[in-house]
């Protein structure tokens, strides 16, 4: 089979004109939610968003309104923890908007997606693996504050009664240890959604510039 | 041309009709930002082509065959000849295998596209658009031939 000797019957190869009826087919298409991976990534950042607003407000305004408000301290911490998450959601929302330019070259388009969607993921996994040692080290110092140790209670006491840098390094030491496993399993989950992806968005751009 | 670049890059019509969607979205949600600076058609052919190739997960083969009543008209391919149809079965199943950036070289150069505009649409200098076609010519005539030995 030659190609040139194809291109005739693949020249001629038309659809059937479009009729009134395929007009509105092709309507009842722009209608519809984009399919594509960039678009259910975008659904599933305003997921998360919902999901953290729904969280993040009612217990907020728990830690308000509640206690006669002995407690707004928290509240404010609470509402220091949704800034950042506004941060955080303001660049992923920012990336996935760079990530793709359907209108460039096929090459410059696929080496934007195959730099966009790593950052993404080096943002993903950091973000990822700092925010469980944050939080654990913002409730720890809640506890610290709020609830001062009382005589009573063994282990508290000792600690109250220990160096602050030995107590930090009990709390820092497990703290440490659980970040590398978090670290490792976001690689590994990051790698699971995103990898295969960016992969074959590599070998693409290999083979494009390959002679 | 949109319904070639599905028909190339996807083997069901299932798989078909979802990459026409997302090209046609694309299209519409892109036109706004088309300054002119390139042809329309060269344009045309850059949505397309990078919807098609961007979005690898569409590539997988589904296994459920669809009821011909669902294919909206649009899809419902032209009947040629039996020999020109059967060239173009040949075609298509040679297609499948070649990789996605080949799919689109073939698919600009059935077009009768210059390497002047495969460049614009691709970004692959002519140099190499060119040793790429040669060796794509080479790869189609040798998956030919398995083809016909195998058949026989």
């Amino acid at each position: 089979m030659e190609l040139d000797s194809l291109k005739y019957i693949w020249q001629t190869l038309e659809v059937p004109p479009t009729g009134e009826d395929n007009h509105r087919q092709i309507l009842a298409l722009i209608q519809k939610r984009s399919a594509g991976p960039l678009a259910k990534m975008r659904r599933n950042l305003y997921m998360e968003v919902a999901l953290i607003i729904a969280l993040y407000i009612p217990s907020i305004l728990l830690y308000f309104l509640l206690f006669q408000g002995r407690l707004a301290g928290i509240g404010w911490l609470f509402f220091g923890i949704l800034l950042l998450f506004t941060g955080y959601f303001y660049r992923k929302n920012r990336l996935l908007k760079e990530m793709q330019c359907v209108g460039c070259r096929v090459r410059s388009n696929l080496q934007r997606q195959v730099r966009t969607l790593t950052k993404y993921t080096r943002f993903y996994i950091l973000t990822g693996t700092l925010l469980i040692p944050f939080m654990a080290l913002c409730s720890y110092l809640i506890v610290r504050w709020k609830y001062p140790p009382a005589p009573g209670a063994a282990l508290f006491h000792q600690l109250s009664r220990s160096p602050w840098w030995q107590n930090s390094l009990f709390l820092l030491i497990p703290l440490a240890l659980i970040t590398v496993g978090i670290y490792y399993a976001n690689v590994w989950y990051v790698g699971k959604l995103y990898g295969r992806h960016i992969k074959k968005l590599q070998d693409l751009l290999r083979e494009m510039d390959g002679d | 041309m949109l319904h070639k670049v599905c028909r190339l890059y996807c083997y069901d019509e299932h798989d078909r009709q979802d990459l026409f969607q997302e090209i046609i979205v694309q299209l519409w949600r892109s036109y706004p930002g088309f300054r002119g600076e390139s042809k329309f058609s060269t344009w045309l052919y850059r949505i397309a082509l990078n919807t098609a190739i961007s979005d690898l997960r569409r590539q997988k083969r589904r296994t459920t065959p669809l009821d011909p009543d669902q294919i909206p008209t649009y899809f419902q391919d032209i009947r040629y000849g039996a020999e020109e149809e059967d060239q173009l079965q040949q075609l298509y199943a040679a297609i499948e295998r070649l990789t996605e950036v080949e799919k689109a070289l073939v698919m600009l150069y059935l077009e009768d596209k210059s390497y002047d505009e495969m460049e614009e649409i691709l970004g692959i200098n002519q140099n190499n658009l060119r040793v790429k076609m040669n060796r794509i010519k080479e790869k189609l005539r040798k998956i030919t031939k398995e083809a016909a030995y195998g058949t026989r």
